[in-house]
Parts: C-alpha cells; structure tokens; sequence
C-alpha cells in the first residue's frame, strides 16, 4: 500500500498502477499454468526440442509466438510483438512461458531481454 | 509482399512437381519474380526437370548452414523469352545426399526450420520475389511439415485414388487443422468423362469439398498429352495453347487473389 500511498490521491494513477500489478500478476499465473502442465507432459518424456512436431502440439497462441522466434532466430518481445500484432505484454508473457517450458532461452543484454532457441 | 506456395500431398506421384514446375513457369511468364524450391530430398526431381548440371551449392547446403540461399539459387531467366524471372533451388539427388538428409535428428529439422521460415525476410522482403514455390515430399515427414509451416497457402494434390482421398482426408482434417494456412484442394488426374459436363464437374467438387472441409481449387482432367510429354519439357511453355496450360494458368489466377 505504500507504493500507492505515494501516489499521492490521483485516483486514475492508483487504478494504472493497480492494474499493471494485477498484469503483472496474471502473466506470472500464466507461466505457472504451463509450468504445470509441461511437468505433466514431461512425464510422458516429451524432449524441448522445438521442431515442428512440438510445435503443433503448443497450443495456438504459443504457437504463433515460436513460430516467430523460429524466424526472427532471436529477438526481444517487442520485435515479436511488431510481427504478431499483439500487445508486447502479451508476447512477454508467452516467451516466458515458452522459457519456462524449457524451449527458449533468455539473456538480458543491457535494459533488454532476448529471447532465442537454445543453440 | 510475396507469397509462399507449397504444394504437398499424401501420396507420391499425384502431380506436385508437374504443378510446381508449370505454376511457376507461367507466373514468371506473367512478369512475376518467382523462386522454384525442391523441398523433396528424398527424391528430389527439379534437376531433372531443368535439366541443369553445373551445380555448385544445394539447397541442403543452405540447410545444413554451409552457405548463403544466394549461393543456390540458379537462374534460368536467360533460358526462354518469359516477361518475369524464375530461379530454382535444388535439392541433391546424390544418393549419399539422400542418405545425409534421411539420417537428420530433431535439432536439425528445428534449425531447418528456422532457415525456412526466414527466406520470408531474405527472398520475399530483400530480394522482392513475388512467389516462392515448394515442391514437397509426400506424406507426413520433417520435411514437408517444415515446408507446409513455413508456406503462406498450401496446396494439396490429390487423385481420386481411394487411398489417396482416405489418407488426404485424415490428412486435411487432423493436421491442417493445426497449421492454419489457407489450404486449396487440387484434383489431380481425374478421368475426363467424369467431369465432361458442368453438372458433373460441380456435383464432384460439392462432394470433395464436403469431404476434405477445404475448398477444391480446381479439378484438372487426366490429359494423356501431358503423360506423353514424360517431364521431358515444360508443359505450360511448349504448349500454350493446350487446355491443361489453360487451367494451370487458371489456378495461377486463383492462388493470386487467394
């Protein structure tokens, strides 16, 4: 409360920032989820290879963002987003969520993150 | 910005390269800047077809990472009077080449992927072809899946061979689903006195539509013509009166406005 206390008494603001928590807190559950599901899957010794038999078996909207690091060969969540046409918060979250899966890998280079294909 | 056209099929010998090969002939007829890929490394067929012998890199090479595609495309514009350009890229019909590219593992497929999907940027965007053309391996193997993936339509031959419309419709239905590309039926060979009227012609492509959930292209008759000429020249350019030239350039139309 004292991020928002600091605010000062700007309603609009304290809404912004509310929702960019709950943002922030959504793409988290997000990568919770698929962490989930992929140690189901991984029972079933599924390998992180990203080829293109795994991905048909992603679900489409992860799909269209491997495709795209596929293509692109690395790249950070907004040069992906410029090609999906979807928000870069959501293309953030998905390349996590495609890390966590053990398919991408992630670098921080300064102010920016890159995502690429294990080499 | 270009397409990317994949031709693919169930079952071999269904009239890809012969649609591969014809299609691209008459869209560089037609001004355009076309590439012709030989997608098929287990029985790859275009070098044949062009019947070109000073090879120096393969489109296995450029898979393989060892050079640029630049370094693999031929250029076969000089060859005949045609308004636009067309270049292939072929794959190596070396039974060792054959034997390399069958023994490739998952990692190789994913980076062959990757090398695909960014002729997009290299050929459509730097270089402006309007049509990349890939003639594929039948079936569901890597390479034709990578092929269809990395294609913006994709066009499936097919015959009215039970097998073939068995396997294409399972095919159509549990795969293509996946891909999400626009996807075209092409009927193949199908025996002139079937679709000799009009009424025949539509009653047939009502039922295959229904059958595959995709729409039917176009239905090309079985020209013995076409059979007679055996791969040994380009169809489209010999014979531009003929109706199979007639109906190639048809679905070169449609494909356009698809």
């Amino acid at each position: 409360m004292s991020a928002y206390r600091s605010l000062g008494k700007n309603p609009t603001q304290i809404l912004q920032k509310i929702k960019e928590s709950l943002d922030r807190l959504n793409e988290k559950m997000e990568v919770m989820i698929e962490i989930q599901k992929h140690s189901q899957k991984e029972n079933q010794s599924i390998p992180d290879v990203l080829d293109v038999m795994t991905l048909l078996s992603l679900p489409d909207h992860l799909r269209k963002t491997a495709v795209t690091i596929s293509r692109l060969e690395q790249a950070t969540a907004e040069e992906v987003a410029e090609q999906t046409k979807r928000a870069r918060a959501v293309e953030s979250g998905y390349l996590n969520q495609l890390v966590m899966m053990g398919y991408l890998e992630k670098e921080r280079r300064g102010r920016k993150a890159y995502f690429y294909i294990e080499k | 910005m270009g397409k990317i056209v994949a031709f693919h099929s169930y079952k071999g010998g269904t009239g890809k390269t012969l649609m591969s090969v014809n299609l691209a002939t008459i869209y560089a007829s037609r001004g355009k800047k076309v590439c012709l890929f030989d997608l098929d490394f287990r029985a790859p067929s275009l070098q044949a077809a062009f019947k070109t012998d000073d090879t120096e890199y393969w489109l296995n090479d450029y898979l393989n990472g060892v050079c640029d595609v630049k370094k693999v495309l031929i250029d076969l514009s000089q060859r005949s009077e045609r308004k636009g350009e067309l270049l292939v890229g072929l794959a190596n019909p070396s039974t060792e080449a054959i034997r390399e590219m069958s023994a490739k593992d998952r990692k190789w497929e994913m980076k062959a992927l990757g090398r695909l999907l960014s002729l997009k940027d290299s050929l459509l965007n730097e270089m402006e072809f309007d049509y990349l053309i890939w003639d594929t391996s039948p079936g569901l193997q890597y390479s034709s899946i990578n092929a269809i993936v990395s294609a913006d339509v994709a066009l499936v031959v097919t015959t009215i061979d039970a097998s073939d419309m068995e396997g294409t419709q399972r095919m159509t239905h549990e795969l293509y689903d996946l891909f999400e590309k626009k996807t075209g039926i092409l009927m193949n060979k199908v025996p002139a006195e079937i679709i000799s009227s009009e009424t025949g012609k539509r009653k047939m492509r009502k039922q295959f539509e229904t059958v595959h959930g995709l729409p039917i292209l176009e239905i090309v008759p079985c020209f013995c013509d076409v059979l007679r000429a055996s791969g040994t020249y380009i169809f489209t350019e010999e014979k531009p009166e003929h109706p199979f030239t007639k109906i190639v350039g048809k679905i070169a139309s449609k494909i356009e406005r698809f």
